[in-house]
């Protein structure tokens, strides 16, 4: 971080060069000068190279590399799995514009998932400029937490009782009986479920669950039947400029987003190839869970 | 030597043109950008706060439903709510120490009597696993996150505001443009590092 405008190692020589003419221009001290000591300088920079490592940590988390949507830093999934689940998140931001990452992190950094999370989400931009509607479905093995990141925009169909449920239901289920990627693909199904059928599943909740949760959807539809009354207390309050209040509010504006263009036919039926963050930011919807 | 030539009346905008870019260099649009922003923060944190409290009265009725005798708890959770929202939440509160404390204080409050109430329904199996409570208990920690964010968002914002009030060259045009623009506050560590309430499932 902040290092790679550092010189590299050079000859002292060379490195009073480097430095004496910038200070002869400034009339600085002595030290500086071609023949007084240019480890002195040297120490300096040394100094300062510490200083933005040590201090580089604090400031800014690591976050990996966007490579598509599937992004496994922590190595749990298995390539059918990662490949199925890309297809699936694809096909769910063809159909709704919704960008629904899954990531698994190896650490989280020593901050909780929730702060991760949300960095995260606003470092990728994942979801539409206009809509920030963005999903993350975060992993974090080594520390037994998983979370959904819910953008701003995708708070009113995805509330944190809907996600809640989902973890506790679908996915925590399945870690703790050490099935990482099923575990996955249930809670990912689950939420596409949530945001492709909103009008149906508010409407007629018993229709169209998947029938592998027999012992965990009556507790999820009802629980959902909570959240949506408290949708409508989120559109009294959250009435935010530019900040979609609804699932739906923004679905009758063409979405114009040039980078997140990976919904177009071409790249996003690959593995990887050109899919990146539209613009969408977070500001830490959504609930997590451990096992 | 030639003011009054065609060249002249051509000149004229083109350098009104030049000051604006050269002043808008300077920073002279800054403070009101900035602070425009903050508040705009400002105002996300009102409605994180405000969405707490619309979830409050739910909470309190569910766990009365299976806890009476926690009476002691739900008046705290109650009281301190109904002190929270007293409090007149204007534009103006940011820029005076002395009301942004209360504010803040109070909702503090109200943060370690929530806390107290979700500890105490530990005890209750029955309300544990009651569907409502497990809903409002998951909306209640999703608040207390965005409540986390978007503080920590308008602290920065300020941060910004503050600094360029103080530093060159925003502070000559706070001392000349914008003399009425005060520092805004801000949230104390002890508050925005309080850890939302633990909730168990």
């Amino acid at each position: 971080m902040g290092t790679a405008w550092l010189p590299l190692p050079v000859g002292e020589r060379e490195y009073a060069e480097f430095v004496a003419p910038i200070s002869a221009r400034h009339q600085a001290p002595v030290i500086f000068s071609e023949h007084a000591r240019p480890p002195s300088a040297r120490t300096l920079l040394a100094a300062l190279f510490a200083f933005l490592v040590l201090l580089a940590p604090a400031f800014a988390l690591d976050f990996p590399q966007l490579t598509g949507r599937v992004v496994d830093q922590a190595g749990v999934l298995d390539a059918a799995t990662a490949s199925a689940l890309t297809g699936k998140l694809a096909d769910l931001e063809s159909r709704t514009t919704d960008q629904f990452v899954v990531v698994t992190l190896k650490s989280l950094q020593g901050t909780s998932i929730e702060d991760f999370g949300y960095q995260l989400g606003r470092a990728w931009k994942i979801g539409a400029k206009d809509k920030n509607n963005g999903l993350l479905l975060i992993v974090a093995p080594t520390e037994r937490k998983v979370r959904f990141e819910v953008g701003y925009g995708l708070e009113g169909t995805l509330t944190d009782a809907a996600t809640k449920v989902i973890i506790e239901t679908a996915i925590v289920p399945r870690f703790r009986a050490n099935d990482t990627a099923g575990g996955i693909s249930r809670g990912v199904d689950a939420a596409i479920g949530l945001l492709t059928g909103d009008a149906e599943a508010s409407k007629q909740p018993v229709a169209g669950r998947p029938a592998d949760q027999d012992d965990g959807w009556m507790f999820f539809v009802l629980l959902f039947a909570v959240g949506i009354t408290f949708i409508l207390i989120m559109r009294w309050v959250a009435r935010h400029p530019g900040r979609p209040t609804g699932p739906h509010t923004g679905f009758t504006t063409g979405w114009t987003v040039g980078s997140s263009s990976g919904s177009n036919s071409s790249s996003w039926s690959s593995d990887s190839g050109g899919f990146s963050g539209g613009g969408g930011s977070f500001g830490g919807g959504g609930s997590s869970g451990s096992w | 030597m030639h003011a009054l030539s065609p060249g002249g009346a051509v000149r004229f905008p083109f350098l009104a043109v030049l000051l604006g870019l050269l002043l808008s260099g300077c920073g002279i649009n800054n403070i009101p950008t900035y602070e425009e922003a903050a508040k705009a923060k400002w105002s996300d944190v009102q409605n994180q706060y405000q969405r707490r409290s619309d979830l409050i009265p739910n909470l309190v009725e569910t766990v009365k439903g299976f806890a009476k005798q926690e009476r002691e708890v739900l008046e705290a959770v109650t009281a301190a709510r109904a002190r929270a929202t007293s409090i007149q939440v204007t534009p103006e509160l940011v820029n005076n120490p002395e009301a942004f404390k209360k504010f803040q204080d109070a909702q503090a409050q109200l943060s370690g009597a929530l806390g107290r109430l979700l500890a105490v329904s530990e005890k209750y199996p029955e309300l544990k696993s009651n569907q409502n409570f497990l809903a409002l208990q998951s909306q209640l920690e999703g608040t207390e996150n965005r409540l986390a964010v978007a503080r920590h968002d308008y602290i920065e914002a300020v941060r910004l505001y503050n600094t360029e009030l103080k530093t060159f060259p925003g502070n000559i045009w706070a001392a000349t443009l914008y003399r009425a623009d005060k520092p805004m506050e801000t949230f104390t560590v002890a508050d925005d590092v309080k850890k939302t309430p633990e909730v168990k499932f």
